[in-house]
């Protein structure tokens, strides 16, 4: 069995490649969120082995879906895959408890090796 | 008051993130000043900055443009501008103004991108009100160019 993942980003196009990427490197793509609070409410319910998480979304966004997941579980492991690369940003993610922090636009390689890294081969 | 500094971090990410996205080179264009009303390309891809700076950044392009572009990006020919092609472009311009953003924000004007808007459709006038909008056109070889319009200033 594959280990299972949630996506987060407002984006189809994001979405969509994101899965493309992780179920030809033989992940399962178990849910896709278009927003921080959907991720945090499919986490509850999913569980996944990996949440990759964007930043800039309508609704709640990434860095506080990252804290509310964590609340739920502290041994989370989370992705951050979005456009804004600022260190700030990226400083808060991790406090946040991100593990990992992908700027947009990324070669598919980038994904999997953080994914292998967080998950084992 | 609209200044010339503002606009480079948009033309240096919009290079780095179509050479990624596209795999070419792209050329820089002449850069001009736009009064605070014109009229929009075929396609627009509209995004809002918020912050040290804010105002709001324009991607103009042909349609066939964002044709080529999308179909580029998802890995096969778009046959309609479908919610995943219009996803594809939206995309595009979020990655543009988050990598400018960073870049901004190295140089202390910390700013936050609000989620893209696409304007599809010919002669759309457009209104950036008390501030023009500076030009750039970015040329992408076979896939056309891009025209980045940005309209920002400081906030007091």
């Amino acid at each position: 069995m594959g280990k299972r993942i949630l996506v987060t980003d407002d984006a189809l196009f994001m979405r969509v490649t994101l899965k493309n990427i992780l179920t030809q490197h033989g992940y399962e793509v178990v849910g896709e969120a278009t927003n921080g609070r959907e991720s945090v409410e499919m986490y509850k319910n999913l569980k996944p082995d990996l949440v990759t998480m964007d930043i800039t979304m309508p609704g709640m966004d990434g860095i506080s879906a990252v804290k509310e997941i964590k609340k739920i579980d502290p041994n989370a492991r989370i992705v951050m895959v979005t456009a804004m690369g600022q260190k700030n940003l990226v400083v808060e993610a991790i406090q946040a408890g991100a593990k990992d922090f992908i700027v947009k636009p990324f070669q598919p390689e980038r994904v999997i090796e953080s994914v292998h890294k967080l998950l084992g081969n | 008051m609209m200044r010339v500094e503002y606009i480079n971090p948009f033309v240096s990410a919009a290079y780095s993130v179509l050479q990624t996205v596209l795999g070419i080179e792209p050329e820089k264009g002449q850069l001009a000043m736009r009064p605070g009303v014109f009229t929009t390309q075929q396609c627009s891809i509209v995004m809002g900055v918020t912050g040290k700076v804010e105002g709001s950044v324009i991607y103009g392009m042909t349609l066939a443009t964002a044709d080529k572009i999308a179909s580029h990006m998802i890995g096969q020919p778009i046959r309609t501008f479908d919610a995943l092609a219009a996803s594809a472009i939206a995309e595009l311009g979020n990655m543009i103004t988050g990598n400018a953003a960073s870049l901004l924000s190295e140089k202390g004007y910390t700013c936050q991108i609000s989620p893209p808007s696409i304007i599809r459709g010919s002669n759309v006038k457009i209104t950036t009100v008390n501030t023009p909008a500076l030009v750039v056109p970015i040329l992408l070889g076979d896939f056309g160019f891009i025209e980045i319009n940005v309209s920002l200033q400081e906030r007091k």
